[in-house]
């Protein structure tokens, strides 16, 4: 803040940014784009491997079921979350904070547990599935495209919900009301003011469950059975018996990363003459509506929010059943339990350490660096900061392969290690850290910081007395948001794993594969109810705010 | 209390001069206005002098020494923001007491000042209060009683009544005059409103991309502007270019002892100018057509146009019903010599015309 000097703690802070971007970003996926132009065996440039992936029946069958069910899965949770989020903004609804802190908690738990809880409802043997079939509705197999779609749509709504019930809050009521007054019918009104008002958050809804669902692994490889997406082909042409093709996997994961940036480049181009901000000076408020249609509407948002919350609830029942070895026996037990604390304690402790120290590192770096962004405008800041946009688009298999890749020869030769996955956790949320604090920072006007500087505090001073107290709540929301996702990270971690550190995402994933329902299904629990206590905290930081979510 | 010498201040950024060799004296314990349309260089004058700006020469000197490599927060003086800058985080007292805690005062003396400090700003008994929970009026007084209880050398204010509705802004404004005066503290304040320049301030300095057009007192900026700029900026004034490409007024029209001015650019106030039939007397007589009349209760403005195109302001003090219904009639306006001003054609100066 202080002219004259000129190199002081924030540009170190931003050399330490750029150390670690280059390090963990740039080079990892440097050496994917490498790979993928180059022939395994003679190590020559070579663009068969595309050639390949473009033209061989298996690639582009993943590729088409790829955009398939990314396209399904964003048409589902736009077909749930748009409905709800309109029901819950415009008209009275009873248990709306409920609504919505169901739909975060289905948020926060992670897709795999979601895809299992639903192989168990509807599976073959199923309760859920022989219920329907009593009253006569026969559903497709839960494994395919039916059961990808559905966990799709039930996991990813809650992000189109909450970002365009906020945009449909910040509408001025005179808008409507003026449509209203122009003749427009209810319809009408909403398909041709409030929509296209709302448009941009429900676009960036959209392109946000569209790349999550290109870059989900658990699920597919869960529930897909035989449909194979690029994620997961890329995960097994990378771990594959016969010893994998790195250039291939480079490949796919290179295909994964081009079509989620012509997404969000698409949807940037589509909203690029949007700007529909307007000084909000009457907030929309609920109406009242007829008996029977209200009984219609609080039927449909409790539907689609118990949906969501079934996977959870079957889960945590499932962990809570008796079992005797991998056979679940009539009754209610704690055995589920005592195998996981007998046979892998040190899975949940590698979870919760992993996920502290990535969370503690991130911390400090995103604040360091969101404090420089937001208060230093240089072009070297702005370089940073597109830089830190890489991991919104990247998948987790793909990191994951490119840290193998990188990393399993000198001079940083760390796979197998703690440290590898530490690094993984941390570097796919510092981005999000760093945006957070550095938004949390713009809102912190300047002036306050100078008004303690001419009062007589150093800068140092005036940073910890003034901004640090005024950021502490977002940091700290901001911390528990990148442990939840820290602690549910699965696709990476799958790739850089070794017995020795292996997580609990990874745990649940193997016995889900092997069948040890009970042993997924408790720590599966303590995945949930952990996330729940930090969406909890952060609820009681913020005000609760479900927005901070998303 | 202390006296501020600016010498040859200059700073620029790229492709901006902001600051051009500006040179101040400011008075020990006067009341100071830096005004200017935005972007002039007043508040990058005032966060240099503050130490939030490295000027990139020149000196600033408060009390006779130089302060120029001194950091902001050792060089004792109160600011106060157009946007407040309360710590949101603290109460009104605590916001007060905040410098002084940074000046390790006892705890007594320190609960002392704030309490007096918010005395005098009229917010004795909302110590304990959030500043979420005041008007802005009120969390302006906090900002106000928090730069000056650590007795500064000087008060700076940077545009401190802009987000403050009219009236309030009126009241405010007497308020921080009549504080300032019975504690005759320094003070260097900056706005773009000149209305409100003229009715707070001891003295005035106009700027303009970065550069002083006049340094007066109020009056002497109105009845007196040092250059075209300053004349057109403080209050209404009507311009009329004489003998140029675009002049509007021909030099044959003027009396002969003008004329050997032009090229030159002629102005004065729409006040000065006698609207109605009379004696021309000493006064450059034009014939205009009213196109417009906008009432506005006391007083009223004739917008008329001449023949050769030139649009005149005058007017009209509690106008009669006839002067409000002259839209479309021809009349005489007179402008009385010893009422014009004159600027140079080609650098805007102001020359003395001949008596």
């Amino acid at each position: 803040m202080i002219a004259g000097r000129r190199f002081d703690v924030w540009t170190s802070a931003m050399l330490l940014g750029f150390a670690f971007v280059a390090v963990l970003l740039v080079w990892p996926l440097w050496s994917i784009l490498a790979a993928s132009f180059t022939d395994n065996r003679t190590g020559v440039f070579t663009l068969n491997n595309y050639v390949s992936v473009l033209t061989r029946p298996l690639y582009q069958t993943a590729l088409i079921n790829s955009l398939i069910v990314s396209l399904g899965g964003m048409a589902g949770a736009l077909l749930l979350g748009v409905p709800l989020a309109i029901l819950t903004t415009r008209y009275r609804i009873a248990g709306r904070d409920l609504l919505a802190t169901l739909s975060v908690l289905a948020l926060v738990s992670p897709p795999f547990i979601g895809a299992y809880a639903w192989i168990m409802m509807l599976g073959q043997n199923g309760w859920m599935r022989h219920g329907l079939a009593a009253i006569g509705i026969e559903l497709p197999s839960i494994y395919g495209f039916f059961g990808i779609l559905l966990v799709f749509s039930l996991k990813f709504f809650p992000f189109v919900y909450l970002l365009t019930a906020s945009s449909l809050n910040t509408i001025n009521a005179s808008v409507e009301e003026a449509a209203e007054g122009l003749g427009a019918s209810p319809l009408r009104r909403l398909f041709t003011v409030t929509l296209p008002l709302v448009l941009p958050a429900l676009s960036s809804a959209a392109l946000l469950v569209f790349v999550l669902a290109l870059a989900d692994f658990g699920t597919p490889s869960i529930v897909g059975g035989r449909v194979r997406v690029l994620a997961t082909t890329a995960y097994n042409l990378f771990t594959s018996e016969m010893g994998g093709n790195p250039g291939l996997a480079s490949t796919t994961a290179i295909v994964l990363i081009v079509i989620s940036m012509v997404v969000v480049a698409l949807q940037r181009w589509a909203v690029r003459r949007r700007n529909v901000a307007g000084a909000l000076l009457r907030r929309p408020q609920p109406r009242v509506l007829k008996p029977f249609a209200s009984a219609v509407a609080h039927l449909v948002c409790y539907a689609i929010v118990l949906a969501a919350s079934l996977p959870s609830l079957v889960v945590i029942y499932t962990s809570l059943r008796k079992t005797s070895g991998p056979v679940f026996q009539p009754g209610f037990g704690i055995e589920s339990y005592a195998r996981v604390m007998h046979e892998v304690p040190h899975v949940i402790a590698n979870s919760f350490s992993y996920s502290t120290i990535s969370v503690a590192m991130i911390v400090i770096l995103g604040t360091l660096i969101g404090y420089v962004l937001a208060r230093r405008d240089s072009p070297v800041a702005g370089t940073l900061d597109s830089a830190l946009m890489i991991p919104y688009i990247v998948p987790g298999v793909v990191m994951g392969v490119g840290f193998v890749v990188t990393f399993n020869v000198p001079p940083l030769e760390i796979t197998g290690t703690a440290t590898i996955l530490v690094l993984m956790l941390m570097i796919r949320r510092l981005p999000y850290s760093v945006r957070s604090s550095a938004s949390i920072l713009k809102q912190i006007k300047g002036s306050i910081e100078e008004a303690a500087i001419s009062l007589g505090a150093s800068p140092a001073q005036a940073f910890l007395k003034v901004t640090m107290p005024l950021m502490l709540p977002g940091i700290v929301a901001g911390a528990l948001m990148s442990f939840i996702t820290a602690i549910n990270e699965l696709s990476s971690s799958l790739i850089l794993y070794v017995g020795r550190t292996m997580t609990m995402p990874v745990r649940i994933y193997l016995s889900v594969l092997d069948g040890e329902f009970g042993t997924a299904a408790a720590l599966s629990t303590i995945l949930l109810v952990t996330s729940g206590a930090a969406v909890y905290a952060v609820f009681r930081l913020t005000g609760s705010k479900e927005n901070a979510f998303v | 209390m202390a006296r501020v010498d600016l010498r040859h201040i200059e700073k620029g950024y790229p492709g901006l001069k902001a600051l051009d060799d500006v040179n101040l004296a400011i008075e020990s314990g006067e009341f100071f206005t830096l005004l200017g349309p935005s972007g002039c260089g007043k508040t990058t004058l005032l966060r240099t002098i503050a130490g939030f700006i490295q000027h990139d020469a020149g000196e600033v000197l408060v009390a006779g020494s130089r302060i120029d490599q001194m950091p902001a927060h050792r060089r004792n003086m109160g600011m106060v923001y157009q946007d407040y800058a309360i710590f949101p985080h603290l109460s009104v007292a605590d916001n007060v007491a905040f410098g002084l805690k940074t000046r390790r005062r006892p705890s007594a003396e320190i609960a002392d000042r704030v309490q007096r400090a918010l005395e005098l700003v009229q917010l004795g008994n909302h110590g304990k209060r959030l500043p979420h929970e005041l008007s802005g009026g009120q969390q302006q007084r906090v900002a106000l009683a928090r730069a000056m209880v650590i007795n500064p050398q000087i008060l700076l204010m940077d545009e401190p009544l802009s987000n403050l509705d009219a009236k309030l802004r009126v009241e405010l404004r007497e308020d921080i005059r009549d504080l300032q005066r019975s504690l005759a503290i320094t003070t260097i304040y900056v706005t773009h409103d000149q209305e409100e320049a003229l009715a707070i301030s001891d003295r005035i300095c106009v700027m303009q991309s970065g550069r002083v057009h006049q340094v007066a007192s109020p009056q002497k900026i109105y009845a007196e502007p040092a250059t075209l700029f300053v004349a057109s900026f403080i209050g209404a004034m009507n311009v009329i270019p004489v003998g140029t490409a675009d002049a509007s007024l021909s030099a044959t029209e003027l009396p002969e002892r003008l004329r050997a001015r032009a090229p030159m650019t002629l102005a004065i106030r729409p006040e000065d100018i006698v609207v109605g039939q009379g004696a021309n007397g000493n006064a450059l007589a034009l014939d205009g057509t009213v196109e417009k009349v906008t009432y506005a209760g006391r007083e009223a403005y004739a917008h008329a146009r001449c023949a050769s195109g030139l649009r005149l302001l005058a007017h009209l003090y509690r106008p009669s019903a006839g002067q409000l219904a002259l839209v479309g009639e021809t009349v005489r306006l007179r402008l009385p010599l010893d009422r014009l001003h004159a600027f140079d054609a080609a650098d805007g100066r102001r020359i003395e015309l001949p008596a």
